[in-house]
């Protein structure tokens, strides 16, 4: 039958695609799992390839959708190295077993942010904020602390924040352990009355920032950096050709507000790598190395706009300087940050998520 | 006499030839097995869920699962689920039948108004309408008007709308296209007046393409997670992706995705019921002729485009001038561009063949054996299309490594997950065709000593290419806009663009994702084109 040579033909044609796909991997080579998107990793990966010869596979995910992966793949995973963008997700993986522990060499690099498992080292860091539209919101109409933030009723509905995303919900579990359960059910209570608007990305809130429809927003400091590096003509982006490009200003420019010195509003998070344990590749810890170094450190800074976990940094002017930040945050381990599923309950329970 | 359609009369005149061919054949046993091989592969995934979710902690489960607030994002889903399917009803019935009814200008390039939408993958269109509105947004800055923005139940209502009422489009596009219009005569020469013709014989007739373009959109609509989300309307699978997504966990995740299924599974109940007894072959002899065309007046026409283009406006202007728009502020290298393209085809285009290749078999079992045992073979398919694509590719990631190791992470394994979570996107539009083509002719040709293969290859293949190809475009589409499957299941370091525009999005580099947003639409175009210009013939 006519059906059988094409499915013949076909089930040859995908043979011959799965060889000639699989015979490239058969020089040195190194199986990132990635929850950072490929934007962000694709330069420093290609420039690793450049640098020592050693190829990188990257398989693209969320940290979500990966770390599943890794669970139901167990001893038979291909992967090397795990790289994840979330606090919480680093931390739950270390938490289950999935690393092995690193080298002291490759953990002293870090100048902040080691856990003391030393099962993962962290790669950058970012810091909790409130976004404000400066046309109709001043820095001084913003309080001090995170827990005075319902206060806001002049800003009933058109507060955004985003329940569903990692760093939130990393947040809530700090304001958890440092203010305790009750206190942050109350909270959580008292921001529902202000009736939030809960945006799925913290870009998506953003950009219903720029087309007025909320006026501040607990996000991360670096979406406001992306937002006013694009505006400022490609000031602090990395290649020649993107600064030539100019743009135009895209509504309003967004404000930063940090909360008082110690407060859990400023919190510090950090996204990281570790190795799997399945792995026994030695290049592995080679490309871990390289995150780590100045070279890489300095392009994550200038193109994602976070800051370095390496000291010795000229950052760009709109960020705080590294130290200060730090000051700024609340003093927390990281490990804390894993009860994630007690935060989970909690955003149900209030009826957030 | 009045309350009796017409089309009913079809009915009572074909159970007669049900009767016949109930006693006359019997189903072919290699037929059968073919279709239950897929059936099985469509329900691993399933398996898969069950085996996850037993592992659940009673306490945990009962706290997940029985809240109120599953309830109202039950009623939120079911909600938008019926305005989406009144709302995409109303858009591609009158477009379909004016395209091919009518003689209405530029008709036949306005076909793609009607298919293109399906090219802009759902999560980039809103993210598109949402960048074009409100106060600085890119409809402002290129022509000063402020737009509100969409959001909430409407947003999310319009923007599924906008992109998935081509779904419904394609299906009744190819009925009415495909129906013997004697029986409008015979209905005319009754004394019917033209509504009346339409409600009691053309609209009787569209129902399977109704049926199976609803039921597509809706499942569509129930699995959706990237639109609701950008318009902040919470529905069901808002909860799955939650579980997923924060909690880390493939547990309690498999339970909201098994209730999702029997959502989906009292769906197809629904579809089947309505669907029974639908029996639409021509039984008279000699073939059918063209249709008679609808001459409009030029008001009529006038606005007829006018809607037109409002449809077109909004589900392709806003989204592709929005994209042109970020590609106008960057200039970007794009020298993934052609190898991300390459991939996506390498990957869509087996899986749509697999896929209409996989489908046949049941569809031709559902329309010519009706049985319960052949019907629930061609749901089956349906709840591939319904789970959750994140659990269809974990499932394949357990099974492969447990089973065949060597399969994970190639192109094969990927081209397989595809095409069995689309298949039922390739049975619809097969099973219309199916409907269309009398069992007699079949007969006929195996009534001059031709084999049953034989005579379907040559007798039934050629009357039932339109829905095949439609299908295989349907397939198409949709592989090259997947991406929990694609993410998990394609071999490491695999591009394709729908990888590339998620890629960059989601860090809102929305400049250098638009040239791959772009090379998608440009391939569904030449896509769409292809098979508008071989249906033209």
């Amino acid at each position: 039958m006519k059906t059988k040579h094409i499915a013949a033909g076909l089930a040859a044609l995908a043979l011959i695609a799965t060889l000639s796909l699989s015979s490239h991997a058969q020089q040195s080579s190194v199986t990132v799992y990635s929850g950072r998107s490929s934007g962000l990793v694709d330069p420093i990966v290609k420039a690793f390839e450049k640098d020592t010869g050693i190829k990188i596979n990257v398989r693209y995910g969320t940290d979500a959708a990966l770390y599943a992966a890794l669970q139901e793949e167990g001893t038979r995973s291909p992967a090397d190295v795990f790289w994840v963008n979330t606090a919480g997700a680093v931390v739950t993986a270390a938490k289950n077993g999935l690393f092995q522990k690193l080298p002291a060499a490759l953990l002293k690099r870090p100048a902040e942010f080691v856990p003391k498992s030393g099962l993962w080292v962290p790669l950058s860091a970012r810091f909790r904020v409130v976004a404000f539209n400066p046309k109709t919101v001043k820095d001084s109409d913003l309080p001090t602390g995170v827990l005075e933030m319902p206060k806001l009723v002049k800003f009933k509905g058109r507060v955004g924040w985003t329940p569903t995303y990692s760093s939130f919900q990393d947040f809530i579990t700090a304001l958890r352990k440092v203010h305790g359960e009750n206190k942050a059910r109350q909270w959580l209570l008292d921001m529902k009355k202000l009736e939030p608007k809960s945006y799925a990305s913290n870009t998506a809130m953003l950009d219903a920032m720029r087309a007025g429809e909320i006026d501040v927003a607990l996000t991360n400091h670096y979406y406001i950096q992306k937002i006013i590096a694009g505006v400022r003509e490609g000031e602090f982006e990395g290649t020649a050709e993107e600064k030539e490009t100019a743009t135009q200003p895209q509504g309003n420019v967004i404000g930063t507000h940090y909360f008082a010195a110690g407060d859990v509003g400023n919190l510090e998070l950090v996204t990281g790598a570790g190795i799997l344990k399945t792995s026994k590749n030695a290049a592995a810890q080679r490309f871990l190395e390289y995150l780590l170094s100045t070279k890489t450190q300095q392009l994550t800074t200038t193109t994602i706009l976070e800051y370095p976990v390496v000291s010795g940094f000229a950052l760009p002017k709109t960020l705080l300087p590294l130290s200060e930040a730090i000051r700024r945050s609340p003093k927390l381990d990281f490990e804390q940050l894993s009860d994630l599923n007690g935060t989970l309950k909690l955003l149900r329970d209030v009826g957030v998520l | 006499m009045r309350s009796q359609p017409i089309g009913r009369q079809t009915r009572s005149s074909a159970s007669l030839t049900k009767a016949r061919r109930g006693s006359g054949r019997r189903t072919p046993p290699a037929l059968l097995a073919l279709a239950s091989l897929t059936a099985l592969g469509v329900l691993l995934p399933l398996l898969y869920l069950l085996l996850r979710a037993t592992q659940a902690e009673p306490a945990v489960l009962l706290e997940i699962l029985w809240r109120t607030r599953n309830l109202e994002l039950l009623g939120n889903t079911l909600l938008l689920l019926l305005g989406v399917l009144v709302c995409s009803t109303l858009i591609a019935l009158p477009l379909a039948w004016l395209l091919t009814r009518s003689d209405l200008p530029l008709r036949r390039w306005l076909v793609f108004v009607g298919v293109l939408p399906l090219a802009v993958p759902g999560y980039v269109g809103a993210y598109a309408m949402l960048a074009a509105t409100g106060s600085g947004g890119v409809i402002e800055l290129l022509t000063g008007l402020n737009c509100p923005r969409p959001s909430g139940y409407w947003g999310a209502l319009g923007v599924l709308t906008l992109f998935g009422f081509s779904y419904l489009f394609l299906n009744f596009w190819t009925t009415l296209s495909g129906l013997d219009p004697s029986l409008e005569d015979a209905a005319r020469s009754l004394g019917l007046r033209p509504w009346a013709v339409f409600w009691r014989v053309i609209w009787p007739q569209l129902q399977p393409a109704l049926y199976a373009g609803g039921l597509l959109l809706g499942l569509h609509v129930l699995g959706d997670f990237g639109v609701v989300s950008l318009m902040r309307f919470e529905t069901f699978s808002y909860a799955i992706y939650i579980q997923y997504s924060a909690a880390f966990d493939r547990v309690y995740a498999a339970w909201l995705s098994l209730m999702l299924l029997v959502l989906t599974g009292a769906a197809l109940v629904l579809e089947a019921r309505l669907m029974r007894n639908v029996r639409l072959a021509r039984v008279g002899i000699g073939a059918a002729r063209a249709s008679q065309v609808v001459r409009l007046d030029w008001w009529q026409a006038a606005l007829a485009l006018g809607l037109i283009g409002l449809i077109a406006g909004a589900s392709l202007v806003v989204p592709l001038g929005t994209v042109m728009y970020w590609l106008t502020r960057h200039a970007v290298s794009s020298g993934g561009l052609l190898e991300a393209g390459l991939n996506s085809v390498l990957a869509a285009g087996p899986a749509a063949l697999l896929a209409v290749l996989l489908a046949l078999p049941l569809a031709y079992l559902g329309v010519r054996f009706p049985s319960w045992s052949s019907r629930l073979l061609e749901r089956t398919a349906y709840l591939g299309y319904a789970t959750p694509p994140l659990a269809l590719a974990l499932a394949f990631v357990f099974f492969s490594l447990q089973t065949l190791p060597l399969l994970y992470q190639t192109l094969t394994l990927l081209v397989i997950a595809l095409a069995l979570h689309f298949l039922a996107e390739a049975i619809g539009p097969i099973r219309a065709a199916l409907h269309q083509v009398p069992v007699r002719l079949e007969e006929a040709a195996r009534g001059l000593g031709v084999s049953p293969g034989a005579a379907f290859v040559r007798v039934t293949l050629p009357l039932v290419w339109r829905g095949l190809v439609s299908s295989l475009a349907l397939v198409f589409l949709s592989s090259l806009k997947e991406l929990p499957i694609s993410f998990l299941l394609s071999p490491v370091g695999f591009d394709t663009l729908a990888k590339r525009i998620w890629g960059y999005t989601s860090e809102a580099m929305f400049a250098e994702a638009a040239p791959y947003a772009l090379g998608i639409v440009l391939i569904s175009s030449v896509l769409a084109g292809m098979v508008l210009v071989r249906e033209r013939r």
